[in-house]
């Protein structure tokens, strides 16, 4: 046997023995509480197993007109604050993808000191496009317009996500594509019209004082309470009943007028909730997400610490100043679609409409972020994004359970006429190819689990053509080594000639059906990346099966050379 | 190098293949103008929606209940045995908003069968807009995927064989297409995923044998294109044959076992796999030879 061989044989038990494990909860469909030390089973997409995939792009135009309104009305207020009188002059979208808004100056006199003001302070978010006398016309910035892009983006996908856990969902799906579309995938959910109600209203943004009458431990003791009352939250529920229920069994303990509520900390990859910390709020809400009119974050150029910065609309502003005065020492909670997101405390009575919340001191990254988080579902709630349905697919369970079992029955068919062939053909060479196919499709059924892949019908068809290269890469080999044989070679050296010159033509034939594959990757969308995935997966496995692990085998066929014939 | 025993001059047959390529493509070019693609819900935009019934519905039954009630119907058939009692209803999308298009279809079913007798197994809703992007963005990973195996093999091999390749491959895919505006069959993303198998497999085909090619060019040098080219479609003939038709086994096992929602996919494949034998060895293979003679003439 050649050299190393142990080694490689080795190698490919182990990959045998992992990819085995990876694939048995799976085919055996252990439940998830089995003691099987793997617990991941593979993806099936939507067309195999029914559920509903949305994609849903983001109005804008809308977007764009909110903000360009909302920085008009902002640089009135700063012209005012340093004596300039101005009024808020028209909003103009003939070009809906560059909204335009005009500011009046009053006095000729003042027009100079207003523009250098605003070329100071807004020259980011604005960018001056007209000027007729008095009247000074603002479109958004060009950065700034990628940067409110990016923004919408990021916060309506952090807003779907809360609102998965109401569809009852275990494996849900929420995912950008592109620069304005979110692509949604509910597997198990059929009602469609529930489903948009939810996913395509406005966030709800709440400020609720937190009740810190109450010491921590009566929070916990009540929470025991509930748990030995049999209620916990598990996945897949909605969580908005979980806490109903909460609230429900406490009635009589809880003080009136308050209600808990929990900060949840989501793993973003999983969906799954890692931390749920209580709180007890007041019912109702001292102020909403109407009354905000922006929040962004800012660096605190002294400490060099980033804060976030609110901003009130008129009305709001009053109330803000009232509740704030009222309420000193106490806790604000900021409550999105009823979870918490931060409760500050309020350090003193706040008028003008500006309000700062500073961060715990720290890491600058950690503060950075966490002050990022904390704009976004401020805005999530202060700025509607509207989301437009472009695409909706439902599937019903039956006909993904059809399909799967019809084609499974015909796979089953085919690949057994396939090897069934190959040992007739190729005999005990044929048992050789035989073996390195069904490792090929176990190999790559394991690394789609293994790297959490999704699997639907055009994967399949990746599969398929896998295994149709595989089996051609085998043929290839083996024809190989036929005419090595008829030109008169030992089975040891045809064997080793055969696969040395049928290397390159495997290698060439994966690498471009691999470009292929990577090209499709990039420019192409759903089912075509899907398709795409299992490809490049196969070529991997399709390259090692049909070329090193039949060599290994091979080589423990013809051992070291003293085989005299060779059944091919 | 052993000489295969029976010697066929494939190359000579490049006129006559030429001729019956050309006859299939320019049909396809016509029957596009004259029949149009039937495209699938995904690239056309609108609604679809499969239903099936617990009880015998008749079709002409469907369709007078949809009439009578006003729902934009464009296209209602049965899917599979009659005895199945499954619908495809495709709407009209012109106008109006798609979700309420949809809803109306279960107003009516429930109105007259009632919420049980009946149950969806799919229901599609495509924007105009997404599905015009979706076309855009299939046919243009296709193309790129194309240009790529071309770099790839003008690089790796020789600049007289991408040509081959390419018009093989642009030779399927058109020739395919042609075989989905004859049927009328439903021209989807699932088929695009299907055209892309089958460059992958027809491209596979061809770099097998350009392998040889190159390998007799090594070991024979004194040959011509056209010898060295025959030469090595002959030598590579029995493997072209079992690998072909180990896949055409298994892709109308699952054009025929498969069920309805891989079907159409299959029908692709089983014609994709014969085309792409097909024009591996009559039309790529002797193009290489062609596209010499060409570039020698320039050079003359």
């Amino acid at each position: 046997m050649a050299k190393g061989w142990w080694f490689r044989f080795s190698f490919l038990a182990a990959l045998v023995i992992g990819a085995l494990m990876a694939v048995t909860p799976t085919f055996l469909n252990l439940k998830d509480d089995s003691s099987f030390p793997v617990k991941s089973k593979i993806n099936l997409g939507l067309d195999l197993q029914g559920g509903l995939y949305m994609v849903l792009g983001i109005d804008f135009n809308k977007v764009y007109r909110d903000e360009v309104t909302g920085y008009a009305r902002k640089t009135i207020a700063t012209l005012k604050d340093i004596g300039i009188e101005a009024t808020l002059g028209t909003l103009n979208t003939s070009d809906a993808k560059d909204p335009k808004h005009s500011i009046v100056i009053a006095k000729e006199s003042d027009l100079e000191a207003a523009r250098a003001k605003l070329k100071e302070f807004y020259a980011y978010p604005l960018r001056l496009t007209a000027e007729e006398g008095t009247t000074l016309t603002y479109g958004l910035g060009r950065e700034f317009t990628k940067e409110i892009e990016d923004t919408a983006l990021s916060k309506s996908i952090e807003v779907i996500r809360n609102r998965i856990d109401e569809f009852g969902v275990t494996e849900p799906e929420i995912v950008s594509q592109g620069s304005d579309r979110i692509v949604v995938q509910l597997p198990g959910v059929k009602d469609i019209n529930r489903a948009k109600d939810l996913i395509g209203k406005t966030a709800k943004l709440e400020f609720k004082f937190v009740n810190d009458n109450i010491a921590p431990t009566a929070l916990n003791e009540w929470l025991e309470k509930v748990k030995k009352a049999g209620i916990e939250y598990k996945k897949g529920e909605r969580f908005s009943d979980y806490v109903r229920q909460i609230n429900d069994t406490l009635r009589a303990d809880l003080p009136a007028g308050n209600e808990i509520a929990f900060a949840k900390t989501v793993n973003k990859v999983t969906n799954d909730i890692t931390n749920l910390e209580p709180y007890l709020v007041e019912s109702t809400a001292s102020l909403t997400g109407e009354e905000l009119q922006e929040a962004v974050v800012r660096i605190d150029q002294q400490q060099n610490r980033p804060y976030v910065g609110l901003e009130f609309k008129p009305n709001g502003a009053k109330i803000f100043e009232n509740i704030t005065g009222a309420n000193i020492g106490k806790r604000l909670a900021i409550v999105l679609d009823g979870n918490v997101y931060s409760a500050p405390v309020v350090q003193g009575r706040i008028a003008g409409g500006s309000a700062q919340i500073t961060l715990g001191a720290g890491d600058y990254n950690a503060t950075m972020t966490e002050a990022r988080d904390l704009a976004l579902v401020l805005r999530a709630g202060a700025l509607p994004v509207e989301l437009v349905f472009e695409e909706q697919r439902v599937v019903g369970p039956s006909l993904g359970a059809d399909a799967i079992d019809k084609a499974q029955v015909a796979a089953a068919i085919g690949s057994l006429l396939v090897l069934a062939f190959m040992c007739f053909y190729y005999k005990l060479s044929g048992l050789i190819a035989t073996v390195t196919i069904v490792l090929n499709v176990l190999f790559t059924i394991a690394i789609l689990i293994g790297v959490g892949a999704t699997l639907s019908l055009p994967g399949i068809a990746g599969i398929a053509l896998t295994v149709g290269m595989a089996v051609d890469g085998n043929i290839l080999i083996y024809e190989r080594i036929r005419e090595e044989l008829a030109i008169g070679l030992t089975p040891f050296e045809a064997v080793r000639v055969g696969f040395e010159k049928a290397f390159w033509a495997i290698a060439d034939a994966n690498i471009t059906t691999a470009l292929a594959g990577i090209c499709l990757l990039n420019f192409g969308t759903g089912p075509v990346r899907g398709f795409a995935v299992t490809l490049l997966i196969g070529i991997c496995t399709t390259v090692y099966t049909s070329y090193f692990v039949s060599k290994v085998l091979f080589e423990m066929y013809v051992g070291n050379g003293e085989r005299k014939k060779l059944s091919i | 190098m052993s000489t295969p025993k029976k010697y066929v001059d494939y190359v000579g047959m490049f006129k006559a293949a030429a001729f019956c390529s050309l006859l299939l493509i320019i049909g396809t070019v016509v029957m596009y103008f004259t029949k149009g693609i039937n495209y699938g819900v995904d690239f056309r935009g609108g609604v679809e929606v499969q239903v099936k019934f617990k009880e015998k519905v008749a079709l002409s039954e469907l369709r007078d209940l949809m009439n009578e009630k006003k729902v934009a119907l464009s296209q209602l058939q049965s899917i599979g045995d009659e005895s199945q009692n499954e619908f495809l209803l495709k709407l009209e999308t012109d106008k109006g908003d798609l979700n309420a298009v949809s809803t109306q279809v279960s107003t009516v079913l429930n109105e007259k069968y009632g919420e049980n007798s009946y149950e969806i197994l799919k229901n599609d809703i495509v924007g105009p807009k997404a599905g015009a992007e979706l076309r855009t963005s299939a046919f243009k990973a296709l193309a790129w995927a194309i240009l790529a195996i071309m770099i790839y093999l003008a690089l790796r091999f020789d600049y007289k064989f991408a040509p081959g390749a390419i018009a093989a491959l642009i030779h399927d895919v058109t020739i395919i297409i042609g075989a989905f505006i004859l049927t009328q069959k439903e021209f989807s993303l699932q088929i695009v995923a299907a055209l892309l198998a089958i460059i992958g497999y027809s491209v596979n085909d061809t770099v097998v044998i350009y392998d040889r090619v190159r390998e007799i060019e090594v070991s024979h040098p004194g040959l011509s294109t056209a010898e060295t080219v025959n030469r090595a479609l002959n030598e590579t003939m029995s493997r072209t044959i079992i690998t072909s038709m180990t896949v055409l086994g298994v892709s109308l096992v699952m054009l025929f076992l498969g069920g309805s929602v891989i079907h159409d996919f299959f029908f692709a494949m089983t014609i994709g796999v014969i085309l792409g034998v097909y024009s591996t060895i009559f039309i790529a293979i002797p193009m290489t030879v062609i596209y010499e003679k060409l570039v020698a003439k320039k050079a003359a």
